[in-house]
C-alpha cells in the first residue's frame, strides 16, 4: 500500500510539472487557434535564462523565474506582434510551419550560444525531500506542483476579472465582434502569446532546478504540452492542470505495475481512450470549435 | 633583330615563365601531396549533440596531428588526410543517408557517427556501398553479430561496460556487497550492457535484483527505483545515458534510497556529470573506454598522458573518453592507409582486420566480428569533483572509496 501511495504522490507531482509546461501552450491554442510548435524551445530558453541569472547574480531559481518570465514575455510579445500576426488569419498549416521554423531557429541559436552541454540549476535543497507517514515528498517537485496550481487559478482569475483578461477571452471567442467593441486584436494576441511565453519561462526554470536540460529537449516539451493540452481539453483554463495530473498519474502507475518500456505506450493509449469518449478532452468546451474567425 | 618563328616561341615561353613561373613553385609543391578524404557523419544537433561534438573534436585532433607529423608517402607523394563532416541530427536514418551521399562523391573511407542506433544503421549501408568504416561511437554487440565485414570498432564491446564495474567492485570493495540491482534504459545498447553485467554479477556470487527498465532518454526513473526500494540493494548499477544517469542519482535521494554505491555506464565520465550533480556526484562509479593513465603509445599521440595534455591545450577542456575513442578510430584508419599505401577501401579493410597496435587508447586489434575485444574497460570514480581512475589496479590513480552513501 505504501508503494502505491508513493507512486501516486510522485505521479501527481510529476503531473504538476507537466501541467506547468502545458498551461501556456494550451492558452495560445485555445485563444488563437495556434499550435505553437516552438513552445518547448521557449521552455528551454527560460531554463537557460534562469541558469544564467543564477550564475551571474547567484539568484535562487524561485526568484530568478520571474526575471526569466519577464524576458520571455517580451520575446513572445515581439514574436507574435511582428511575425505570427502576419499569418494569423492564414490556414493552420501555415502557422504550424512558421512556429516550426521559429523552433528550429531558437534551438540552433541556443546550440550555438549555450553549446549542447548538459545544464542544471544547483541549489542546496534541490534533491531534498520530507516524509509524510511512509511517503517521501520531494521538496522542489512539490513547489513546482503548487506553482502549477497557483498559476492556473491566477490565470482563471485574470481572464474572468480583469479588462485585459476579458478582452483576451472575447477575442478568442469572436475576433470580429471583439474588434467592433474596440478591442485591438493584434495587441491582445501579442499579449496572449507573451503570457504563454512567460509561463514557459517559469516552467523552464522549474525544469532546470529538477532535472537536466539542453537545446535538444525542446521537442520533448512541445510534444508533452501538446498531449496534455489535448487530454485536458481546450477552452478551459483548468484543462492543462487536469490533463497534466492525469498524465503524471498514468505514467507513474504504468511504470510501477508494467515494464518501464510500456510507460509511453500506456500514456498515449489513455489519450486515445479519452478522446474516443470525450473528443473535446476531459474538461474542454465545444464552443471553441465553432467560434467565428474573421 | 629579325624575328623568326623560333625566336617568337622563345619569347612567348619566357613571358609565360615570367608570369606563371612564381606560382608554379607552390603548385609543384601541392602536386607532391596526396589528400585522402574521410567521411564522418556525426550528430551535431539533436539529442546526441553533446557526444557528437566530442566525437568531432576527436576526429579533428587526429587530422591535425597526422597532417602535422606524418612522413608517410603514397605513390611518392606526401600523405594528408581531410575529414569531411556532415550533421546527422542524431537520427539513424540520416546517419545512414549521409554515408550514401559520401559514396556518391567517391568517399569510401568512413569514420562512424556516435550512438549504437546510428552506427547500426550506418554499418548496413557501409556493407552495401562497399565502403570501410572505423567505429568510435557504437559499441552494441548486436551491430557485430550480423556478419558485416566492413565495420571495425575500436571500443570495448557493450557487454563489457557493466561487467568491468562488477569486477572492480568484486575485487576492491571491502566489505564486499551482497546484492546488486540492475536498472536499465530500454534501448538495445543499454540492454546488452545490462545482460553482460548481470551475467558477470551472478558468476561472481552477487545476488542480482532486476533488471528494471525505463524508457530511453527519460528524466523520470522513479518507477524503477520504487520497484527495488524494498530490496535495499547494496549496489545500484544503472545502464544509462547522461540524462537517465543524473535522474537516477537525484531521484534516489528524493525517494530516500541509499545503497552503498551507485555505479553507472556512460554518464559519470562526461565532465557535465560532476558539474550538474555537484556533491551528489561524489564517489559515483562509472565505466569508461579510456583514461589518461591507459598504457601504450604510438607515433602520433604518444602516451595517453600526452594525448590528455595536448588535447587540453588545443580545445580548452579535458579530454573525455568520447574524444579519445574518436581519435583512436581515426588513428586506426590512418595506420591502415599507411600500411597499404593506398586509399582503396578493399585493401584498407584487409589491413584493419590485421591491425594490432598498442596506442594511447590501449590495444587496438579487431576480432573476426570487427570488435576490439582485446582492450579492457576502465572504471572511474568521481572523487572531489574529479574523474579518477580506480580500476584496473595497474593504472589506478587512487583507491576506490567504499562504501560512501551515508
Amino acid at each position: 500500500m505504501d508503494t502505491f501511495l508513493q507512486v501516486t504522490a510522485y505521479g501527481l507531482l510529476q503531473g504538476g510539472l507537466l501541467a506547468l509546461v502545458a498551461v501556456g501552450f494550451s492558452l495560445v491554442w485555445g485563444i488563437m487557434n495556434i499550435v505553437n510548435l516552438s513552445h518547448g524551445a521557449f521552455v528551454i530558453l527560460g531554463a537557460y535564462i534562469a541558469w544564467e541569472i543564477q550564475g551571474w547574480l547567484g539568484l535562487d531559481p524561485f526568484l530568478g523565474m520571474f526575471i526569466s518570465a519577464a524576458v520571455l514575455f517580451c520575446v513572445g510579445y515581439i514574436f507574435q506582434r511582428f511575425l505570427i500576426n502576419l499569418i494569423v488569419n492564414g490556414p493552420v498549416f501555415i502557422t504550424l510551419l512558421l512556429t516550426f521554423g521559429i523552433n528550429m531557429i531558437l534551438i540552433q541559436g541556443m546550440n550555438l550560444f549555450f553549446t549542447a552541454d548538459f545544464r542544471s540549476i544547483q541549489t542546496s535543497y534541490g534533491s531534498n525531500s520530507f516524509e509524510v507517514g511512509n511517503i517521501r515528498i520531494p521538496l522542489v517537485r512539490l513547489l513546482a506542483f503548487l506553482l502549477a496550481i497557483v498559476i492556473t487559478f491566477a490565470l482563471v482569475a485574470f481572464v474572468k476579472h480583469t479588462r485585459t483578461g476579458i478582452s483576451i477571452m472575447a477575442t478568442g471567442m469572436d475576433r470580429g465582434a471583439a474588434r467592433l467593441m474596440g478591442i485591438r486584436a493584434r495587441h491582445v494576441y501579442a499579449l496572449t502569446f507573451g503570457i504563454s511565453a512567460a509561463l514557459a519561462g517559469m516552467a523552464g526554470t522549474m525544469i532546470a532546478t529538477i532535472e537536466t536540460f539542453d537545446p535538444s529537449k525542446a521537442g520533448k516539451f512541445t510534444l508533452m504540452a501538446f498531449v496534455v493540452a489535448v487530454l485536458g481539453g481546450l477552452g478551459n483554463m483548468y484543462g492543462a492542470l487536469v490533463g497534466g495530473l492525469l498524465m503524471g498519474l498514468v505514467q507513474g502507475w504504468a511504470g510501477q505495475y508494467l515494464s518501464g518500456t510500456w510507460v509511453n505506450a500506456i500514456a498515449f493509449l489513455v489519450l486515445i481512450i479519452v478522446l474516443v469518449f470525450r473528443p473535446n478532452g476531459l474538461v474542454g468546451k465545444a464552443f471553441y470549435a465553432a467560434r467565428v474567425e474573421i | 633583330m629579325k624575328k623568326t618563328p623560333r625566336t617568337s616561341a622563345a619569347i612567348i615561353a619566357a613571358s609565360c615563365l615570367a608570369v606563371f613561373g612564381i606560382n608554379a613553385i607552390p603548385a609543384a609543391s601541392a602536386a607532391d601531396v596526396v589528400t585522402i578524404t574521410l567521411g564522418a557523419s556525426v550528430p551535431l544537433t539533436g539529442s546526441l549533440a553533446k557526444e557528437g561534438l566530442l566525437t568531432k573534436e576527436g576526429y579533428q585532433f587526429c587530422q591535425e596531428k597526422v597532417n602535422a607529423l606524418s612522413t608517410a608517402t603514397i605513390g611518392g607523394k606526401q600523405k594528408k588526410i581531410e575529414i569531411v563532416f556532415q550533421d546527422d541530427t542524431s537520427k539513424p536514418d540520416l546517419a545512414a543517408q549521409n554515408l550514401s551521399k559520401f559514396n556518391d562523391k567517391g568517399i569510401k573511407l568512413i569514420l562512424s557517427s556516435y550512438g549504437s542506433a546510428n552506427v547500426n544503421a550506418q554499418a548496413a549501408v557501409v556493407e552495401l556501398n562497399k565502403q570501410t568504416m572505423v567505429d568510435s561511437g557504437g559499441a552494441d554487440d548486436a551491430i557485430f553479430n550480423k556478419g558485416y565485414t566492413r565495420t571495425f570498432n575500436v571500443m570495448s564491446p557493450a557487454s563489457e561496460y557493466a561487467t568491468s564495474m562488477v569486477r572492480a567492485i568484486a575485487e576492491m570493495a571491502k566489505p564486499k556487497p551482497v546484492t546488486m540491482a540492475f536498472l536499465s534504459a530500454d534501448d538495445g545498447f543499454s540492454k546488452t550492457v545490462t545482460a553482460g553485467g548481470m551475467k558477470a554479477a551472478t558468476a561472481l556470487g552477487f545476488t542480482v535484483i532486476g533488471p528494471q527498465y525505463f524508457p530511453n532518454a527519460t528524466s523520470d526513473v522513479s518507477a524503477a527505483l520504487n520497484k527495488i526500494k524494498a530490496d535495499k540493494p547494496d549496489v545500484i548499477l544503472g545502464s544509462v545515458h547522461f540524462v537517465e544517469g543524473v535522474a537516477m542519482i537525484k531521484q534516489a535521494k528524493e525517494l530516500g534510497i541509499t545503497p552503498k554505491s551507485f555505479a553507472e555506464t556512460v554518464a559519470p565520465p562526461i565532465l557535465d556529470f560532476a558539474s550538474t550533480l555537484g556533491p551528489l556526484a561524489e564517489n559515483v562509479l562509472g565505466s569508461s573506454q579510456w583514461s589518461s593513465t591507459v598504457k601504450g603509445q604510438e607515433k602520433y599521440f604518444g602516451k595517453a598522458s600526452n594525448y590528455a595534455s595536448e588535447f587540453l591545450a588545443r580545445f580548452g577542456h579535458e579530454a573525455t573518453y568520447h574524444n579519445a575513442e574518436a581519435s583512436a578510430a581515426c588513428l586506426a584508419m590512418v595506420l591502415a592507409i599507411e600500411k597499404t599505401k593506398s586509399a582503396d577501401a578493399e585493401k584498407i579493410k584487409t589491413a584493419l582486420a590485421a591491425l594490432d597496435v598498442q596506442s594511447f587508447f590501449g590495444r587496438i586489434k579487431f576480432d573476426s566480428t570487427g570488435q576490439n575485444t582485446f582492450k579492457p574497460m576502465v572504471v572511474i570514480q568521481i572523487q572531489k569533483g574529479k574523474i579518477i581512475t580506480v580500476w584496473p589496479r595497474s593504472i589506478a590513480q587512487a583507491k576506490m572509496i567504499w562504501p560512501y552513501v551515508k
